[in-house]
């Protein structure tokens, strides 16, 4: 009996230093505060810190009410000649921020780009005409170009710290090994203590544990039609940009995949219906068969991280 | 080759200055010759001229051997006019450097007694005394008018200023009376400094030399908070500032850190510095440490003060100024960059990039000059369009079916266009006005992939046409 007492309260130390770490209340606390909450369960979603909801009820249900203002989301691209649609998903959030601000009838306040040099090189600098069609300020835009990735984290880390920007972004190319679990576990304290957000975008980059909140895999998607007045669509045409998200990493038990359209002119996200296939005519044809459903009950195996070698028996 | 200057021992010995190194050698076969080196020669000069920042800021270079320090008002720090030349000719002295000095009240006078008489102080009547005894060469006149003088006689500056002055100035220009008038003080001389004069500074010399960078970051907060009422005083604040540290064994540093906006709060000041010894902390050396320490304000602009209201908005604007100076000190004034929209429809001039050190003290931009209509252009663009292939051209104006860019085939799918964009002749000349005209297409790859790509050249008239990736839509 003395022997069980002594290790539940290991475990309850343990849960402690765990929530602690996650940034949420003990697990005793939070116990005696979801019996409060129990009647509006509305008001659970807000316990933890200011969120940025995309504004599509299913996907902010499966991030907890919206992306976190305090701490760090990424999004990652698998390839570098996808980085429009990572840039593009990652600059849409920040447009929203930035209309948030607006809202709330205070003095415009700037978005920091932190570039990287051979990200820059490939896919170009964002461009100023081109940002504001996209729904944000360019004279409220500020972007850096470090040459270090040091020089970067310390920008990223003095700019979250600053509090004056209601958006950064880092832009880093693959999986640098000094930017590892440390250095964003550090981003994320400093993003929490001054309740700013700060958005990782990773080009040609592999899933790595981080201190991210959630991780999105941004695709491209084709864009749909531009609609006419009397409400058909004109074919041919390219619309809204469209991105391919995929929630790598969140609470929910299985990757969730949805398909948003960004409206520059009212700055907020649609969902494009499902069955407007995401997949084009030929991809259709080739594989007519039904697409798999997601598993319910768990998840696939999870892949291993990191970079793989094939040849490791060859000597 | 020949010999340009001679040490002290050499001097003795019976060599002169022009003398051919092998007439030399022949007469000392042990004479040992070091190649003269004018650049080294001329960053001696001004690491002395550094060096004696200490006394004045007005320091400038005369020749290649010699400085001019104007020490008005500077004097009576130094215990007056005889201390001030005694303690730098003992400093000089002490670290290896023959030295002349003069006081006087002009430029020239100080000139002819220090390197043609005994030097020391000329008191202001005594001009006409001082110079009478010396050769006319003690006047900066040029060889070839010393020469005229000397045939007519004239050998020493007496016997100018009893010449009468109209047949001179005929016959040797204007150059003798300017000269002669300017070292007895009658004809203004300025004199120009090599480094511009700051309009505030402050300093503290220390009796230990201090090195590590928290005693020198901590001094320059004290130093700053010593600044503040001369600044509040004038009603400016700092935009350039400079912190000069003079090490013991004669060698200056100077740091300079600009700020967006003007200041006067010396812990942001102190900040500034902060990072900007963060930065070049490898490049300075402390040795043996620091003796005297120096804050300058270089650049100052009017200081609005204004009162703060509830919604802190001054205080906002006084963070992102503080965060912009962070990064300007520590990552240099490029690295942090704003843009401004210029009225061009090329795609790469429709923009500029500004430092935002600069951006937030400018004057607001009227924000007026909207298109009409969105004109959808890219959110990345390249910063050279690259060329690709692309293959199965819909004839005459239509976009390509395919195109290969960096190693990758792509197939199109849809596409928008052309948006022709003509170049603009009023910048780049009659000649190139429709050969640089360029057809845009908004297009779409089998991936989803949307890219905006340009042709240039005419289906009609030319018979190659390029095509060009020129930037990535989201």
């Amino acid at each position: 009996m003395a022997q069980s007492a002594v290790t539940r309260e290991r475990l309850f130390a343990l849960r402690e230093t765990i929530a602690k770490l996650e940034g949420k209340p003990a697990p005793a606390l939070a116990a005696a505060q979801s019996e409060a909450l129990a009647d509006n369960g509305l008001a659970a979603k807000n316990d933890s810190g200011p969120r940025l909801p995309l504004g599509i009820p299913a996907l902010d249900e499966a991030i907890d009410g919206g992306l976190p203002l305090d701490g760090i989301t990424e999004a990652r691209t698998d390839l570098l000649r996808e980085a429009g649609a990572g840039s593009g998903f990652v600059l849409a959030l920040a447009a929203m921020l930035q209309r948030q601000v607006e809202e709330s009838h205070s003095a415009p306040l700037p978005i920091l780009w932190i570039a990287d040099m051979v990200s820059t090189m490939e896919a170009g600098v964002p461009y100023a005409v081109g940002l504001r069609d996209f729904g944000l300020k360019p004279d409220q835009f500020f972007y850096a170009s470090p040459r270090k990735l040091e020089d970067a984290l310390w920008l990223a880390e003095s700019a979250v710290e600053s509090g004056v920007f209601p958006a950064t972004v880092l832009e880093i190319r693959g999986n640098p090994k000094p930017f590892g679990l440390t250095e964003s576990r550090r981003l994320s304290l400093r993003a929490k203590a001054s309740k700013r957000p700060l958005f990782l975008l990773r080009q040609a980059g592999e899933e790595e544990a981080s201190s991210a909140y959630f991780r999105f895999l941004a695709a491209p998607a084709p864009a749909q039609a531009r609609p006419l007045p009397d409400g058909t669509m004109l074919g041919g045409s390219i619309g809204n940009p469209v991105f391919h998200l995929t929630l790598e990493k969140s609470r929910n038990p299985a990757p969730l995949s949805f398909l948003l359209e960004w409206n520059p002119h009212d700055r907020r996200f649609f969902a494009v219906s499902q069955s407007a296939n995401p997949r084009l005519p030929d991809e259709r044809a080739t594989h007519s068969g039904t697409p798999l459903s997601a598993p319910s009950n768990r998840p696939d195996r999870k892949k291993e991280m990191g970079a793989l070698l094939a040849f490791a028996r060859t000597s | 080759m020949r010999l340009t200057a001679l040490d002290e021992a050499a001097e003795t010995l019976n060599l002169r200055k022009h003398m051919g190194v092998a007439e030399a050698r022949a007469i000392y076969p042990a004479l040992d010759v070091i190649e003269d080196d004018p650049t080294a020669n001329r960053r001696f000069l001004e690491a002395i001229a550094d060096w004696c920042d200490r006394y004045t800021p007005l320091v400038a270079l005369d020749g290649v051997d010699g400085l001019f320090l104007d020490i008005t008002g500077c004097a009576h720090l130094f215990g007056g006019e005889t201390p001030l030349l005694k303690d730098i000719l003992a400093r000089l002295f002490q670290m290896g450097i023959d030295a002349r000095g003069a006081i006087s009240s002009s430029p020239g006078l100080s000139w002819a007694i220090s390197r043609f008489g005994q030097g020391g102080i000329i008191e202001h009547g005594e001009a006409e005394q001082a110079l009478a005894p010396l050769p006319v060469a003690a006047l900066r006149l040029e060889d070839e008018t010393i020469g005229g003088l000397d045939k007519m006689g004239l050998k020493y500056v007496g016997d100018l200023l009893t010449a009468p002055r109209a047949p001179l100035a005929r016959r040797f220009g204007g150059a003798v009376l300017l000269r002669l008038d300017q070292a007895l003080g009658t004809d203004e001389e300025p004199v120009s400094p090599r480094l511009p004069v700051a309009s505030l500074s402050v300093e503290r010399r220390l009796i230990e030399p201090i090195g590590a960078e928290d005693d020198i970051l901590a001094l320059t907060g004290q130093v700053a908070v010593s600044l503040k009422p001369s600044l509040e005083a004038r009603g400016v604040g700092g935009r350039i500032f400079e912190l000069v540290l003079f090490r013991v064994d004669g060698k200056v540093f100077r740091i300079s850190a600009g700020t967006a906006q003007p200041l006067r709060e010396p812990k942001r000041i102190a900040a500034l510095f902060a990072e900007r010894l963060q930065a070049i902390h490898d490049d300075l050396d402390a040795g043996y440490g620091f003796e005297i320490l120096r804050l300058n304000v270089l650049l100052h602009e009017d200081f609005v003060t204004s009162q703060g209201d509830f919604e802190h908005r001054q205080q906002k604007d006084a963070s992102l100024a503080a965060f912009v100076d962070r990064v300007s000190a520590r990552l240099g004034e490029d690295c942090l960059q704003t843009f401004q929209l210029r009225e061009s429809h090329i795609p790469e001039r429709a923009y500029t990039t500004v430092p935002a050190i600069e951006h937030l003290s400018a004057p607001k931009t009227r924000e007026g000059h909207l298109p009409p209509a969105r004109s959808e252009r890219p959110i990345r663009l390249l910063r050279k369009a690259e060329p690709m292939d692309a293959f199965a051209i819909e004839i005459p104006d239509g976009a390509p079916a395919s195109f290969h860019w960096r190693r990758m085939q792509h197939r199109v799918l849809k596409s928008e266009g052309p948006e022709r964009l003509a170049m603009e002749w009023w910048l780049d000349g009659v000649d190139g006005k429709d050969a640089g005209d360029r057809d845009y297409f908004r297009i779409e790859d089998d991936k989803g992939r949307r890219f905006w790509i340009y042709r240039q050249g005419h289906y009609e008239r030319d018979t190659t046409q390029s095509w060009f990736m020129h930037g990535v839509i989201a």
